[in-house]
Parts: structure tokens; C-alpha cells; sequence
């Protein structure tokens, strides 16, 4: 299978922090993928990195066949992000942001588009809210819109599930699957290690910046293992598995 | 209090000195003092053609917009703090997780704003031309200068921070209030022939102190301040706004602009959060009235028709600010998960920024043509918009989609200072000599657009701040 991210030797030193230390990865398409670690592993940095809204300073990343560092336009053209923290702007109302998005990315039908995923998310009734004043739950619902709505092959998430409701969350599950199936790729950093295990095919752990362990999670279940058990005796020993 | 007052204070250290390094935003204010402390040294020359009360007086001017400033940008910047550093980061915010009331909060918010800015500001400024006052034969009794211009300030930060909490509570009182006293200003002008900004308090107090007037000044800066305090209400919260859609058919009026989306979303920042009008009146309009009515007073010093050249240059480093208030709202952030580079914003926010140079052509238009009669309108527009265009053009290369914070780098400070002196020296000469020459400040386009080019490429070439 092709793959759709490549990373050789990536690195991000920030001052004298450093946030990925040489980490040579492959994800293939139609999959979907976990990117697992504690806080500050290194996880959002690399997110960043693939999709070129920072520069690594060592290595090198491809994305869907394109130099994330030196074609990020391209990268964000072709691909949809839910980036960790960020929320849409203040002022706008949810259906303008997505109209904004739709004019950035020029999508001629986005009006019916953002219909249905107000009706998927169930926040129809927010669609006129000023942003700043909504729920963070209901703007994590609408950075889910707008990193789907133009129905990319890859998307990449920071922490998907953050701040939606059990309901909610089943909701976007369901849909992340049902996305990978029809042959597109989803690439999830999270710490939250049940929802890996439950949703995700291939899966990496980073920790302190280096990559652990790459691998898919059949076979860490396959003898009744749980990746939640596997995940932390690799993390505790201090990656010397 | 106390506790909250020292956080307050690490807290606005911090937020500049991490922008920048601890060491380059702790030599700001040595930089002021030595700029000062070496300028002072020319006061001798320039006396010949200043008289040195002149020069007192426009100190003193500038240290009540510096007040202005301070005070729009502490309060009118409340939407940009959440912009910038996210919500609920800064202690300002804290009511929301600890028991401290809002209008407490705010009382140390102002106090703070009052002793940071006297330290980074007003100190150096009056200890550089304090040092320096033994070398050049004045007396160190002109120490009072520390004073006034201590008290200049504190007037236009209490100002500003008392008509910012009517602004609040009723827009329209606090315009009326605005329109009151420039009416009043004006009667005041054409009935008494004196310009009202002799009666400046700060500035009578540094030409002949009086002990009453210095108690007089003070109660009027408590009694603004605690009046601010008590008028202060917090914007509503838990309010869910609704506005019926905009961005879309305003997109498409300029769909003629590369960048439409960006500047159709400006607007309605600019319109929605209501900083439009703000910042058009208190970082605008007010601070231009007063320079108006300072500069008027100097008119003998001028050439004929200098008055209106040297405003039309003031006009235009203010108008530039309005750079500013269009990146005040943004941080790259928000903009990261979509396929736009820093380049095009910054280019949305300059387009924006065009638009709304109307506000300052049509003040500067009425200005020249009430005080030197039509022929001045056309000449004064150019030299504003050329001279305000050229400067936004070098903040958006030095400091990007960040200029209210990148200007406290001592280094990007000085450049700032250096390119856009030179303009304004070279422009205010050759106006001078005859106002027809003003025209040649479209010169000024040309830079100006390297620059903004050039604004481009340097800052897609950096990680992008605010992610």
C-alpha cells in the first residue's frame, strides 16, 4: 500500500527543548492511525510539522506525495486539520466560519455542505451564534466541520473527542471509521488510549520527542493484550522495550 | 491587593520580555533615556527656532497620548487579549476561577497600567532630560518636568479609562460626552480667540507651579479614576449573540480582491466587537483633536500653510496605527488549519487597512480645508495617506501580524523610528517649501510596496507566531 505521510530523520528543536528527535515514520492509506504519548511527547509538534505550519530543523516529511515543509499550502489544500487548541474566530457565527472556510477553499456548494454537518453534529441551532459565544463542545463540533467539509483523503486531529459529550463522541467514532473504510486516511494524536485501541488500525508512540514503537494494534491485542497496558510498560521503562 | 498587584506586574512583564528576551525589552527603557539624555543636548539648537516653552509643551502633549494609547490598548483590547493569548490566560480574566470581583480585578488592572507605563515610559523619558539639564545650563528646578509629565499622562490614561466605562454602559452617552466637549472646545476657541489647550493643567503647573493647581490636577486624575472604577461594568457573559449571515454577500461585493474572505471578515471583526469605533475614537479622532489643538498653538513657528503639513505628517503615523487594529484580532492561529500562508494574511490585513484610510482622508481633508482653505484639501490627503501607507508598510515588514507588541523590541523600535524619520523629515521639508511639493510623497508608495513585499517573504519564511 502507498503511504500517505513518510517522515525520515524529523526533528523540531524549539530553544533547548526538543520536540521530535529523529523520527522516521510511514502511515498507509486507509488507515486509520493513532499517534500516542503523555503531554508534551511531541505529538502536536509533529502535527504541525506534516501539515507546514512549522518548519522542522531536521528531516524531512511527506504528505500525500508533497515536502510538508517546503508545499504546506499544498499539504492544507489537499488535507483537513483539527488543530489541539485553536478555536474558530470570535466574531463570526458558525455557518459564516464555515462559509469562510468554504471561500478559502473555494467550494462552490458549501452552504449545503455545512448543512449536513449541522444536522450531524446536531448544532443546527447554533449556526447563527457568534463563535466566541459558543460551548466548547459545540466548537469542537464545528472544527470537526470545517476540517471535513471538503471531504479531504487525509485528515490529521489533535485529540478528536476533547470536550464532546459520550453521545457525541460515539457519533464522531462511527464516523472516522466509516471515513477510513470508504478509503480515506485519518491520522489522530491522542492520549486517550481506549479510543486508540477501539477505533485505530496502525498506531505510533512518542515520548520525550522519539518514536517508541510503530505498529498495528492487532497485533498487540491479538494474544488479549490491550494497547492501554502495552502503551504504558513502553512509556514507564523509558522506551528501552 | 497587594498580591494581585505584583502579579499584575510580573504578568505584563512577561507577556513583552518572553515576546523578545528579558535583556532586549529591559533596555527599552534605557533606550528612551538615552534618546532622551542625547537629545537634550540639542535643545540649545533647536531653541532658535522652538522656543523652549514650545518644546515643553508638545512633551507634554505626547505624554497625554501616551496616556490615551496606554489606556485604549489596556481596555479597548480586551477581545485582542483573548485573540492573542487565549481565553481566560491572563489574570485579568480571573474572576472567572477565583473569588475576585471584576471591578477589583480592574482597580489593580489600572493601577498596574499606571506604574508599569510610569517605569517603561515617563521615568526614562524625564531622567534622560533631568541628567541631562546640568550640561546644558538648566536648572535642576526644571525637575518638575517629572511631574507634569507624570501628570500629563496619568490625564489621558484616566480619560481614556473613564470614558472606556461609559463607552461600556451606553456607547451613546459617552459620544455625546466626546461631541460635549469638542463643541465646548470650540465655543470656547472662537469665544475667548485663546486656544483651550493653554489651559492644559500639567503644562501650566511646569510654566508656573502652583501648589493649588497641583491639588486641583490631582483630584481631577483621582476623581476620574475612581469614577471609572465605579462606572466600570463588565461586558455581559453567558450571552449567546446572533447576527444574521454577513460574510458571504460581503465576500462576494469584494470578490474583485484576492483576499476577500480575509477582508470581508475584518469588517465584521472591526463592526461586531465594536473596537471599530473605538479605536476610530480613541486611538484616532481624540488623540488627533488634541495634537490639533497643541500644534495650532505653534502656528508662528511654521512656515504659512506648515501647520497643516506638519498635521497631515502626525495624521499619517497615526493613521497607520489603524495596522493595528486589524491585526489586533487575529493571531495566525485560527488561520493555521487552512492553506493560507502569512503573506496573504498580512495582505488581507494591508487591503483592509487601504479601506479604511477613508476615515483619515476625510479628517485630514476637513481639518486642511477649514484652517487653510480648499487648495490645502488635495495636498494634505497625499502627504497623510502617502506618509501613513509608507509607515504601515514598514511595521508589516518588521513586526508582521504582530506590531502592537513587536514595537517594544528595542531593535525594531529603532528601525521603525529611523525609516519613518527619514520620511517625515525629507516630506516636511520639501512641504515646507512649497505644499505643491506634498504631492511628491506618492513617491513614498513605491517603498512602501517593496516593503510590503519583502513583509511577505520574511515572515513565511519564520514559524508563524500564535500557534
Amino acid at each position: 500500500m502507498a503511504a500517505v505521510i513518510e517522515t525520515k530523520g524529523l526533528s523540531k528543536v524549539y530553544g533547548d527543548v526538543t520536540a521530535l528527535d529523529s523520527v522516521s515514520l510511514s502511515v498507509e492509506k486507509g488507515t486509520l492511525f493513532g499517534l500516542l504519548g503523555p503531554n508534551g511527547s511531541g505529538k502536536t509538534t509533529m502535527i504541525k510539522v506534516l501539515t507546514g505550519q512549522i518548519r522542522p530543523t531536521g528531516g524531512f516529511a511527506t504528505v500525500l506525495g508533497l515536502d510538508a515543509e517546503k508545499e504546506g499550502i499544498r499539504v492544507r489544500e489537499k488535507v483537513g486539520i483539527i488543530p489541539e487548541q485553536e478555536s474558530p474566530p470570535s466574531f463570526l457565527t458558525a455557518m459564516e466560519y464555515l462559509e469562510f472556510v468554504g471561500a478559502v477553499r473555494k467550494i462552490p456548494d458549501i452552504g449545503e455542505r455545512a448543512e449536513k454537518w449541522f444536522e450531524l453534529l446536531e448544532f443546527g441551532d447554533k449556526k447563527d451564534v457568534l463563535c466566541k459565544d459558543l460551548s466548547r463542545g459545540t466548537r469542537q463540533k464545528l472544527m470537526f466541520a470545517q476540517a471535513f467539509i471538503h471531504e479531504p483523503v487525509l485528515a490529521l486531529i489533535d485529540e478528536p473527542l476533547i470536550n464532546l459529550d459520550p453521545v457525541m463522541q460515539d457519533v464522531v467514532k462511527e464516523f472516522l471509521s466509516d471515513y477510513v473504510r470508504k478509503g480515506n486516511t485519518i491520522f489522530v494524536s491522542t492520549h486517550i488510549l481506549e479510543v486508540a485501541e477501539e477505533i485505530c488500525s496502525g498506531f505510533a508512540i512518542l515520548h520525550k520527542g522519539k518514536l517508541l514503537h510503530a505498529g498495528s494494534v492487532a497485533d498487540v491485542t491479538a494474544d488479549g493484550g490491550h494497547l492501554p497496558g502495552f502503551f504504558l510498560s513502553l512509556v514507564r521503562k523509558g522506551g528501552h522495550a | 491587593m497587594p498580591d494581585l498587584f505584583s502579579c499584575l506586574m510580573k504578568e505584563e512583564w512577561r507577556m513583552h520580555s518572553t515576546m523578545f528576551g528579558s535583556i532586549s525589552f529591559a533596555l527599552f527603557p534605557v533606550m528612551i533615556f538615552g534618546i532622551v539624555f542625547m537629545g537634550s543636548f540639542l535643545l540649545p539648537l533647536l531653541s532658535v527656532a522652538f522656543p523652549a516653552g514650545d518644546l515643553a509643551f508638545l512633551a507634554h502633549a505626547s505624554f497625554l497620548l501616551l496616556g490615551f494609547m496606554v489606556g485604549g490598548f489596556g481596555l479597548l483590547g480586551n477581545e485582542m487579549m483573548n485573540r492573542r493569548f487565549g481565553q481566560a490566560s491572563l489574570l485579568v480574566y480571573s474572576s472567572r476561577s477565583l473569588p475576585l470581583s471584576e471591578r477589583f480585578i480592574f482597580t489593580n488592572f489600572v493601577v498596574k497600567d499606571i506604574v508599569y507605563y510610569f517605569f517603561l515610559w515617563v521615568l526614562p523619558f524625564g531622567g534622560g532630560y533631568i541628567a541631562a539639564s546640568p550640561f546644558f545650563g538648566v536648572p535642576l528646578t526644571r525637575a518638575l518636568l517629572l511631574l507634569t509629565l507624570s501628570l500629563s499622562f496619568l490625564l489621558g490614561l484616566c480619560v481614556v479609562f473613564l470614558l472606556s466605562s461609559l463607552y461600556v454602559r451606553s456607547k451613546a452617552a459617552c459620544l455625546l460626552i466626546v461631541i460635549f466637549l469638542g463643541i465646548a472646545g470650540g465655543v470656547y476657541t472662537i469665544w475667548s480667540g485663546t486656544n483651550p489647550t493653554l489651559l492644559f493643567p500639567p503644562y501650566l503647573l511646569y510654566s508656573a507651579f502652583s501648589w493649588m493647581m497641583f491639588l486641583g490636577t490631582t483630584i481631577a486624575v483621582v476623581t476620574m479614576f475612581l469614577a471609572s472604577v465605579v462606572l466600570f461594568s463588565p461586558e455581559g457573559t453567558g450571552l449567546s449573540r446572533t447576527y444574521r449571515r454577513r460574510l458571504g454577500r460581503l465576500a462576494r461585493v469584494l470578490s474583485f480582491l484576492p483576499e476577500s474572505p480575509i477582508v470581508a471578515k475584518d469588517f465584521l471583526d472591526l463592526s461586531r466587537s465594536g473596537i471599530g469605533i473605538g479605536q476610530a475614537l480613541f486611538s484616532f479622532v481624540l488623540p488627533l483633536v488634541v495634537i490639533w489643538f497643541f500644534l495650532s498653538l505653534l502656528r508662528s513657528s511654521f512656515p504659512p500653510n506648515g501647520l497643516v503639513v506638519i498635521f497631515s505628517l502626525t495624521a499619517g503615523i497615526i493613521a497607520s496605527t489603524i495596522y493595528t487594529w486589524v491585526t489586533e484580532f487575529d493571531s495566525f492561529g485560527p488561520y493555521s488549519c487552512l492553506p493560507v500562508a502569512v503573506s496573504t494574511l498580512i495582505a488581507g490585513k494591508m487591503t483592509t487597512f487601504l479601506f479604511l484610510q477613508v476615515l483619515p482622508a476625510v479628517f485630514i481633508g476637513t481639518v486642511a480645508g477649514i484652517s487653510a482653505g480648499p487648495e490645502m484639501i488635495a495636498p494634505a490627503i497625499v502627504l497623510c495617506l502617502s506618509i501613513s501607507i509608507y509607515a504601515a508598510a514598514v511595521m508589516a515588514f518588521l513586526c508582521g501580524l504582530s506590531p502592537s507588541v513587536l514595537v517594544y523590541d528595542v531593535r525594531v523600535l529603532l528601525t521603525y523610528l529611523v525609516l519613518d524619520g527619514v520620511a517625515l523629515v525629507l516630506f516636511a521639508a520639501v512641504s515646507f517649501a512649497s505644499s505643491l511639493y506634498a504631492f511628491l510623497s506618492v513617491f513614498l508608495l513605491f517603498p512602501a510596496y517593496l516593503l510590503f513585499r519583502a513583509a511577505g517573504a520574511r515572515w513565511d519564511a519564520r514559524d508563524p507566531a500564535g500557534i
